[in-house]
C-alpha cells in the first residue's frame, strides 16, 4: 500500500528511521505534481503518495535501513528541482519563469504551514483560555502562549508581505501564474486574518474570565469573614457588613473580645499599599481561632458522649455488685443457722450416743 | 528566630518626615557596630516613611530585614524593623496599637512641632521588650496557641476516657463473676442447711 507522507518542506535529507514503515520522512517536491493550484492547499494535508518518478519505495522493516538510494535521487531531485525542469524545456525565459514560481510555491508552502501549526497553538489556547475553574488557573501557560501567537503572527505577516514582494517581481509571468499567486497571497492574507479577530476574541474572553475570578475571588473572601462569625459575635455583627462599606478610621480594641471584629480602614486600590494583606491576614487568623474553637466545641461534645455511654456501664457494675452482696449475706444467714442447728443439736447427739454407749456396754458385759 | 531591631514614630510632613521617637534592641550587635546600625535604621525608617502614601501600610524587604511601616491619615507614621520571620500582621498590629496610645498622650497639633527631646513615651521600649516574643504579646497568637494547647489536652483527655471505658469493661465482668458465684455459695449453704437435720 502507498505509504503516507506528510509535507515537510524545509526537510533535506531523510532520516534513518528504526522500524516503522508508516513514519517514513522524506522530500517530497510539489512541482512535480502536474496541477499548481493544488500547491499551497496542500501544503499541510497528509495526502496519498502520487509519485513515480524519482521516488524510491522504502525496503521492508529491517532494524537499521539503508536509504542511501532515496537519499541520493532526493539530492539529485533537489538540486535538479529547478534546474533540471527548466533545462528540459529548452527555452530560457520558460526556465527562469518556472523558476520563479516554484521559489513563490516554496514560499506559499512555508507560509501554510506556520499558518497551521499557529492555528493549532490557538486552539489550545481557546481551551486553557476558557477555563472557569477558580483554582487550577495556568495563567503562565497562557500568558505564554498568547506571546508565542503573537511572534508567530507577526512573523506569518512578515512573510505573506514577503510573499506579495515576490509575486509582484514576477511581471514577467504569464497572466494566468499572475493571477494564481495573487490568489494564493490572497487565500494566506485571508487566513491569517481569520486567526488575528480569533486570537483578539480569545484575549477577550481571558480578559472576562479574569474579572469574573477575581469578582468571585472576593466574594468569596469577603463572604467568609462576614458570615462565619459565631452568634456570640452578633454584637458586633452589624458593623461587620458595615466594613463593606468606607469608614473611616476606628481605634482597634484587643484586650475587650477576640471576637468583635476589627474596623480599619477602607482603602482604594493602591499599587503598593498593603492594608490588603494585613486585613486578609487578620481575617485569615480569626478564621483559624474561630475553625480551632468550633472543633473544640465538637471534641468537648464527644468527650460528653463518651461519658454517658459508659455511665451506664457503671450501672451495670453497681446493680452486680449490689447483688453479690445480697447473695452473699443470704449465704451467711444460711450458715448461721445451720451453725444454730448443729448447736443446738448437741443434747439429742449425747442422748444418741448415750443409747450407743448403753448398747456397746451391754455387748460387752454379755460377752464376757 | 523572630526578632524585632527597632520601633519608631514618625510624623511625616509635606516634604519629609521628622521621627518623634525612637526605640531601639540592639543588643544583636556588635558593641561597636550599635552606632551605624542604629543611624542606618533611623534612616531607612525617615525614607521609607517618606516614600509611603498616607493611609496605607506596607511591607519592604531591606537586605536581611523586613520595614513594616504604616502611615495613619493624619500623617502619624509607625515603623518597626524586624528580621524575616517575625509576622507581618504582628508588626502591623504592634504599629496601630502603639500609634493609637501615642496620639492619646501627646496631643495632635504639636506634631509637626516637636523634635524628639521633647515627647517622653517610654512605652515604646516596653512594647519593643514585649512584642520580642509574638507568641505572648500579640493577643491573636496568644489565642491561637491556647485554644491549640486546650485542643492537646482535649486529645488526652478523650484517649484516658476511652482507657476508662475499658477498665470499665474489666470491672463489668468481674462483678457479674463475682454475683454468680455468691449466688452458687448462696445455694449450697441453703442445701447444706436443709437437707438434713443434722450429720
Amino acid at each position: 500500500m502507498p505509504a503516507r507522507r506528510r509535507r515537510t518542506g524545509s526537510e533535506t535529507e531523510p532520516f534513518i528511521v528504526i522500524g516503522d514503515r508508516n513514519s517514513n520522512w522524506s522530500q517530497q517536491e510539489s512541482d512535480k505534481q502536474s496541477s499548481f493550484p493544488n500547491n499551497v492547499t496542500q501544503s499541510y494535508y497528509i495526502e496519498e503518495d502520487d509519485y513515480t518518478d524519482n521516488y524510491v519505495e522504502p525496503e521492508p522493516i529491517m532494524t537499521a535501513r539503508d536509504r542511501t538510494n532515496e537519499f541520493a535521487t532526493t539530492i539529485r531531485s533537489l538540486q535538479g528541482r529547478n534546474i533540471a525542469r527548466a533545462v528540459a524545456t529548452n527555452d530560457p525565459r520558460k526556465a527562469k519563469v518556472i523558476q520563479s514560481h516554484s521559489e513563490f510555491m516554496l514560499i506559499a508552502r512555508n507560509v501554510g504551514k506556520n499558518i497551521a501549526s499557529t492555528y493549532a497553538k490557538l486552539e489550545k489556547l481557546t481551551l486553557l483560555a476558557k477555563r472557569k475553574s477558580l483554582f487550577d488557573d495556568r495563567s503562565a501557560e497562557i500568558q505564554e502562549l498568547t506571546y508565542i501567537i503573537k511572534g508567530d503572527l507577526n512573523s506569518l505577516n512578515q512573510q505573506i508581505a514577503q510573499l506579495q514582494d515576490v509575486s509582484k517581481r514576477q511581471k514577467q509571468n504569464g497572466k494566468h501564474l499572475q493571477s494564481h499567486s495573487c490568489s494564493v497571497v490572497l487565500a494566506l492574507q485571508s487566513k491569517l486574518a481569520s486567526m488575528s479577530t480569533d486570537f483578539k476574541q480569545i484575549l477577550e474572553v481571558r480578559t472576562e474570565n479574569l474579572k469574573q475570578q477575581k469578582n468571585r475571588r472576593e466574594q468569596f473572601s469577603q463572604g467568609t469573614v462576614n458570615t462565619s462569625l459565631p452568634p456570640s459575635a452578633v454584637s458586633g455583627y452589624h458593623q461587620g457588613s458595615v466594613l463593606l462599606q468606607e469608614q473611616d478610621q476606628v481605634s482597634i480594641n484587643l484586650e475587650n473580645s477576640a471576637l468583635i471584629p476589627k474596623h480599619n480602614q477602607m482603602q482604594t486600590m493602591l499599587m503598593y499599599d498593603e492594608t490588603d494583606n494585613y486585613l486578609r491576614d487578620r481575617a485569615e487568623t480569626m478564621q483559624n481561632i474561630e475553625s480551632t474553637i468550633v472543633e473544640l466545641g465538637g471534641i468537648f461534645q464527644q468527650l460528653a458522649h463518651m461519658v454517658k455511654e459508659q455511665e451506664e456501664m457503671v450501672e451495670r457494675i453497681d446493680t452486680n455488685v449490689q447483688d453479690a452482696e445480697m447473695n452473699i449475706e443470704a449465704a451467711h444467714t444460711q450458715i448461721l443457722k445451720y451453725f444454730q442447728s448443729v448447736t443446738s443439736n448437741r443434747w439429742l447427739m449425747i442422748k444418741i450416743f448415750g443409747v450407743l454407749i448403753m448398747f456397746f456396754i451391754i455387748f460387752v458385759v454379755f460377752l464376757a | 528566630m523572630v526578632k524585632l531591631y527597632c520601633m519608631s514614630i514618625l510624623y511625616k510632613g509635606q516634604t519629609n518626615a521628622t521621627c518623634l521617637k525612637a526605640a531601639y534592641d540592639l543588643q544583636g550587635f556588635s558593641f561597636f557596630q550599635r552606632g551605624s546600625v542604629q543611624e542606618f535604621m533611623a534612616f531607612v525608617s525617615k525614607t521609607i516613611t517618606e516614600r509611603t502614601i498616607s493611609a496605607s501600610r506596607q511591607s519592604v524587604k531591606e537586605g536581611e530585614y523586613m520595614c513594616h511601616v504604616y502611615v495613619r491619615r493624619d500623617n502619624l507614621a509607625g515603623v518597626v524593623i524586624s528580621d524575616h520571620e517575625y509576622p507581618s500582621r504582628v508588626s502591623h498590629t504592634l504599629i496601630t496599637k502603639v500609634l493609637d496610645e501615642f496620639s492619646q498622650v501627646v496631643p495632635a497639633s504639636s506634631w509637626p512641632e516637636i523634635t524628639e527631646r521633647d515627647v517622653s513615651f517610654s512605652q515604646l521600649n516596653v512594647y519593643l521588650a514585649k512584642y520580642q516574643n509574638p507568641q505572648e504579646a500579640d493577643a491573636m497568637t496568644k489565642i491561637q496557641s491556647d485554644l491549640d494547647e486546650t485542643k492537646i489536652i482535649l486529645h488526652n483527655t478523650i484517649e484516658a476516657v476511652l482507657e476508662r471505658g475499658e477498665r470499665l469493661d474489666d470491672l463489668v465482668a468481674k462483678s457479674e463473676g463475682l454475683s454468680i458465684q455468691s449466688k452458687a455459695f448462696y445455694k449450697t449453704a441453703r442445701k447444706t442447711n436443709s437437707c438434713c437435720t443434722f450429720g
